[in-house]
């Protein structure tokens, strides 16, 4: 079964896809902190949201709600209230 | 895993393949999830025993093409392939996906917010993965600094505007296949300093 990341659904294939080369993390680089810990639900919508604005031009509250209906669907958020 | 396991991916793998040729021909919004299960020969509440929802299996189905487009580019970007390459990568990448993928564009407006974001979120690491090759060319000075969105939002426009109307410049073939070589040329033109 492929590897994906919890938070935001990457692929999890090579080691410098995984925080700190760690490949035990069932998240990705992009969803961690720098201390290697998982990013929170609003830290991680930032990310993801500032991702679609930098690589598309998106307006912002758009972007933050595709964003937000991507993660929905995520393991890590989807039980989330 | 168990045998159940292998085969209840394998109808799901099934599942998604239908749904992409359906998809294809049909359109998104005019495939049902009934014309899927008939062409699929399995019953229609199977569907939901893999997909919770229609939306869900169409998710599936744009992150199938998603996940080989984005993997494609990646390995060329990985190797530093030069930007017109990974521009002919991920040409290539919707080549193989022709049909589905001008029925997204197409239809994108339309589209559920799950759909329309799940395609925006692979359009975002496609233009991740252009960014990538184009900044090493702006910094070797080979081709102009432009702003990131911009880059791709003008390739994204050129092949998509030839993508819907495919009528017009390629009927009954693929007009990537005959066009694709001279779009990657002539955006290679634009972008030189």
């Amino acid at each position: 079964m492929k590897k994906q990341c919890i938070s935001c659904g990457m692929p999890l294939e090579k080691l410098e896809d995984y925080p700190l080369s760690d490949t035990t993390k069932d998240y990705c680089v992009h969803c961690a902190r720098s201390d290697g810990s998982m990013k929170s639900y609003e830290e991680a919508l930032e990310g993801m949201t500032g991702f679609m604005v930098k690589t598309q031009g998106i307006d912002k509250n758009v972007a933050r709600g595709m964003a937000a209906t991507m993660m929905a669907k995520m393991p890590a958020w989807r039980d989330r209230q | 895993m168990t045998q159940r396991d292998v085969q209840k991916q394998e109808t799901r793998r099934h599942i998604i393949r239908t749904a992409l040729l359906l998809f294809g021909e049909n359109g998104i919004l005019g495939t049902r999830t009934i014309d899927i299960a008939r062409a699929a020969g399995i019953s229609h509440g199977s569907i939901f025993a893999h997909f919770p929802t229609r939306d869900d299996l169409v998710a599936s189905v744009i992150g199938t093409f998603g996940e080989q487009a984005i993997r494609r580019i990646h390995d060329h970007v990985g190797r530093n392939a030069p930007l017109h390459e990974v521009l002919e990568t991920h040409l290539d990448s919707i080549k193989e996906y022709e049909a589905l993928y001008t029925k997204l564009v197409v239809e994108g407006p339309l589209l559920s917010p799950l759909t329309r974001s799940t395609l925006v979120g692979i359009q975002s690491a496609i233009s991740l993965h252009l960014a990538r090759a184009a900044r090493r060319e702006m910094h070797e000075g080979t081709i102009k600094h432009i702003e990131i969105p911009l880059l791709f939002n003008t390739w994204i426009g050129l092949i998509h505007h030839y993508l819907i109307n495919s009528d017009l410049f390629a009927p009954g073939e693929s007009v990537l296949e005959k066009h694709g070589r001279i779009l990657v040329e002539h955006y290679m033109e634009l972008l030189a300093p």
